[in-house]
């Protein structure tokens, strides 16, 4: 799949826009999206193939020499002129707000010309070889044991088509990621429900995951279905990469997010160049940083993807910008200004976000332990960046005792706590690395958007409940 | 769009249509402490098409979005590849509900208000509350929402609804020298009356000057801890989901009915009714997405399990004659306990959780706790930084509800739920 030819056809039409509202505005950008994403799936009794959550649209991102005015809309085919006209008199404010409006430099507007393009190799597989493959899976994952009640194999592969104007600026990307998604409802002493899933930038990768699961999750599911509650305690803890990268998201990635900075309502904004983690620390965040699920050449706001090193050897070093927050904060944007779609507000967002290997090996965690848990697969989380507060929800956890993992798995197991504390408790991490790329966060309890977090194993002392 | 319309009926190949369109236009505010950041207005519509077809004793389907820019030749494109996609799908046959017309509004005094006009209104509203010694309110996003949703189908509905609704999330703030403390607020309405968007938000900014002040108690402990209606809510969704019509079809549902949920019960027995509308709630609707009337529905009676509820589909699935479609709100039985009961021992009043956490496959409830009021049979005292668990059957059992009700967003029912024995770390 290549650049979407609707938007290509629209690059005109954008450019006249932006010049006719640059006749009452001093910065106007324009942000054209075509999102296609299809869902495949099958379980034992129903099938699908559809249309998955995309988009198609524009948004206007103006300054008028105070701050920022957006305006989201369909179309922009027709008079350029009365088209300004309609947006300048919607987005009108009322004159007691106007003298209220804070005063916010007007971006510069490096002149820049490129288009960017990932190859992928959706184009080699057509929806009912996928459907196929789909329901064998599902088939499969029944046929392997009889307390399988139901089994789901989705795969959602979704194409990203953006185009960002402004009077110096024309930029266009297109990329494609797909997510597989394995899921079982079991019937064992208890019924449990066990999933496994990953993403990756090509659907053979992704079928190579799911093939590569099957076993996995019918054995999770086994291992859930006699699952038992945890003891509410304060823990020594391994986690696995997906919650080492919860850990990074949720403790520390909303914290940096420096829109929350010119609220004041992060506490990083006051840590920056303090310890804030155990010294054996390293945590990044960016669309440059690895290639994963929010691997994007520029960001909504027309800013080239960064790798950006949020902690270094334990130090706060840097936060994560979108356009309006860098301008009101006077710092370089650092290419995280993302919309849920073309429909909503641009805010300093998250991409992939992990802590970087160590140098311990996972057996040599684990051993160190005499009564722990590790820790597995993230179910959700939610950040506190004012007061640091941590809730992260893990799907399960396996209990250590006397150095070695057992088969007792408890399940679900909420980790709370002091995002300091349970940062400078990290006392090992390992030199293996994963980034897990199937994940959306909110921000707040809105505005969605596709991440991916991962890292190392991480130990840990923490309270679990 | 309207030709999507003429193209569907024209098609030989669908057994069935429907198209779904929502029309959104809004206008938002975007404050950093009281001054404004950033103004948004949106003006889009989402049109969803679902083909049908029926194929081999089997029904495919497939659905597709035409954006607003698409011409006659894209969406004739789109039709044509949702057909083949449907042809792929073998799906149990059923029937796509028919009959009616309907062109009503959803009740809200905000549809003809000028926006600027309103969104000054409802900023002033909730700055009117900004007035705690050393408290603030640090951002604040207003959000005027205007939506017009359509629902058509190939076999004769056609339906309409319109419904103005506001949501205001805000960020009430307490600070004294270095130190500072904040809550999330998420209101939000359908008629717009100041006197309570200032109240709901002093509400609030008392609530995080508590926060400040409150300090982690002695744990571990064992005490009873008091719900209120949104975690309730959340935790009857959780019981209420499992429910479903569709949850029951994929065999995903833990609940039967005739099962009892609380067996052995000595606390207050549970008694929850689905229904299409509640006053004041955004969720409020005249149709589901199939464009189907609500049949509002009681799924538990004295904690035993007496209907499912779901859309038009897998009801016929499951052979039930006239299927309740996606009920949105819900109402549970006020019950035996007066709240001034419930606070003459000692508790712990849960104001702000970071989000509960309920799973009816693991028998578990649970959360971290922001801010929470702690009676210790003496003193109220503001506590933070402490979780509760607890087994959900257990909770289930002995759970008392008040006698005293409330309605509150999509709602209405006891305004407290007391959870015996919670274990507080």
């Amino acid at each position: 799949m290549s650049f979407s030819t609707y938007l290509d056809g629209k690059r005109q039409d954008c450019r006249e826009l932006v010049e006719a509202l640059g006749k009452h505005f001093q910065y106007v950008s324009i942000l054209g999206t075509d999102v296609t994403a299809t869902v495949i799936r099958a379980d034992r009794n129903m099938s699908m193939v559809q249309d998955g959550r995309g988009e198609c649209g524009f948004v206007l991102k103006m300054h008028n020499g105070h701050s920022f005015i957006e305006y989201s809309l369909d179309d922009i085919s027709g008079d350029k002129q009365a088209l300004a006209d309609q947006i300048i008199r919607e987005t009108a404010i009322d004159a007691e707000l106007q003298s209220r409006m804070i005063e916010a430099p007007v971006p510069t507007d490096e002149p820049m010309k490129q288009d960017f393009s990932r190859e992928n190799d959706f184009a080699d597989y057509d929806d009912a070889s996928l459907l196929d493959t789909c329901k064998q899976l599902s088939a499969d994952l029944i046929s392997k044991d009889d307390k399988v009640l139901n089994a789901f194999a989705i795969i959602q592969p979704y194409h990203v088509s953006k185009l960002f104007i402004t009077k110096n600026r024309e930029l266009s990307q297109d990329y494609g990621w797909a997510n597989g998604i394995l899921m079982v409802i079991y019937n064992g002493e208890k019924m449990a429900q066990a999933r496994f899933g990953d993403g990756a930038s090509s659907i053979k990768e992704v079928l190579n995951i799911l093939n590569g699961g099957l076993d996995q999750v019918i054995d999770l599911a086994r291992h859930l279905a006699k699952a038992k509650p945890i003891e509410p305690g304060v823990y020594d803890v391994i986690t696995d990469p997906s919650i080492s990268g919860l850990i990074a998201h949720e403790a520390f990635g909303h914290g940096v997010e420096m829109d929350q900075f010119v609220k004041d309502r992060a506490m990083a904004k006051h840590c920056m160049g303090q310890y804030v983690a155990s010294p054996i620390t390293n945590m990044h965040d960016g669309a440059a940083a690895t290639h994963s699920v929010a691997s994007y050449f520029f960001d909504d706001d027309g800013v080239l993807a960064h790798d950006t090193q949020i902690i270094k050897d334990g130090i706060l070093v840097s936060g994560l910008s979108d356009l309006a927050s860098a301008e009101q904060l006077g710092t370089a944007p650092t290419g995280n200004g993302r919309r849920d779609s073309y429909k909503r507000k641009a805010y300093a967002r998250m991409t992939n976000t992990f802590f970087e290997a160590g140098k311990d090996k996972l057996e040599d965690m684990i051993a160190s332990i005499q009564h722990g848990y590790m820790l597995f697969e993230t179910n959700n989380g939610m950040e506190d960046p004012k007061n640091w507060q941590i809730q992260c929800t893990a799907e399960y956890g396996i209990e250590i005792v006397d150095g070695k993992l057992t088969e007792n798995y408890v399940s679900p197991v909420v980790m709370s706590g002091s995002v300091p504390d349970l940062l400078k408790s990290i006392s090992m991490v390992s030199d293996n690395f994963k980034v897990i790329g199937a994940g959306m966060c909110g921000k707040g309890y809105k505005e969605w958007v596709r991440v991916s977090d991962g890292g190392p194993n991480l130990k840990v002392r923490v309270k679990l409940g | 769009m309207s030709n999507v319309i003429e193209l569907l009926k024209q098609n030989s190949q669908l057994s069935g249509w429907r198209v779904n369109e929502t029309a959104t236009k809004s206008y938002e505010l975007f404050f950093v402490h009281k001054n404004l950041e950033t103004v948004r207005a949106t003006d889009t519509v989402t049109t969803s098409v679902t083909v049908y077809v029926d194929h081999d004793g089997k029904k495919g389907e497939s659905s597709f979005e035409l954006s607003a820019a698409m011409g006659e030749a894209e969406a004739q494109k789109k039709i044509d590849a949702a057909v083949q996609r449907a042809r792929l799908v073998f799906n149990e046959p059923y029937e796509l509900p028919d009959g009616g017309e309907l062109n009503k509004d959803l009740p809200s005094n905000m549809w003809d208000a000028e926006p600027q006009t309103l969104g000054r209104q409802i900023a002033d509203a909730v700055f009117a509350a900004d007035t705690v010694p050393d408290g603030s309110i640090n951002a604040c996003e207003i959000f005027l929402y205007k939506d017009t949703v359509r629902v058509r189908n190939s076999r004769g509905i056609d339906k309409t609804q319109r419904i103005g609704r506001v949501m205001i999330e805000a960020i009430p703030t307490f600070t004294e020298g270095t130190e500072s403390v904040e809550l999330y607020e998420d209101y939000r309405f359908t008629e717009f009356d100041p006197t309570k968007v200032t109240a709901e938000i002093a509400r609030r900014m008392a609530e995080v000057r508590d926060r400040f002040q409150a300090k982690k108690p002695e744990t571990p402990m064992k005490i009873s801890v008091l719900l209120r209606p949104a975690e309730i809510l959340e935790m009857l969704w959780t019981l209420v989901d499992d429910l479903n019509y569709a949850a029951v079809y994929s065999h995903g549902n833990l609940h039967k009915t005739g099962d009892n949920i609380q067996e052995n019960s000595t606390g207050d027995k549970l008694t929850v009714t689905l229904k299409a509308q509640m006053p004041g709630s955004e969720k409020s609707s005249w149709f589901d997405t199939d464009g189907a009337s609500f049949q509002d529905t009681r799924v538990i009676e004295n904690g035993i399990v007496t209907s499912y509820f779901g859309s038009s589909r897998f009801g016929q699935y499951l052979n039930i004659r006239q299927p309740t479609g996606n009920l949105p709100c819900l109402k549970a039985e006020t019950g035996t306990m007066a709240k001034t009961d419930m606070k003459a021992e000692p508790y712990l009043e849960c104001a702000s959780l970071s989000g509960i956490q309920v799973d009816l496959f693991n028998d578990y409830i649970g959360g971290e706790i922001r801010l929470a009021y702690c009676f210790d049979g003496e003193k109220t005292t503001p506590v933070t930084g402490i979780s509760m668990s607890g087994k959900l059957s257990d909770v289930l059992k002995t759970m008392r509800l008040s006698r005293e009700a409330v309605i509150e967003g999509a709602y209405e029912g006891p305004a407290l739920l007391l959870m015996p024995q919670m274990k507080v770390l």
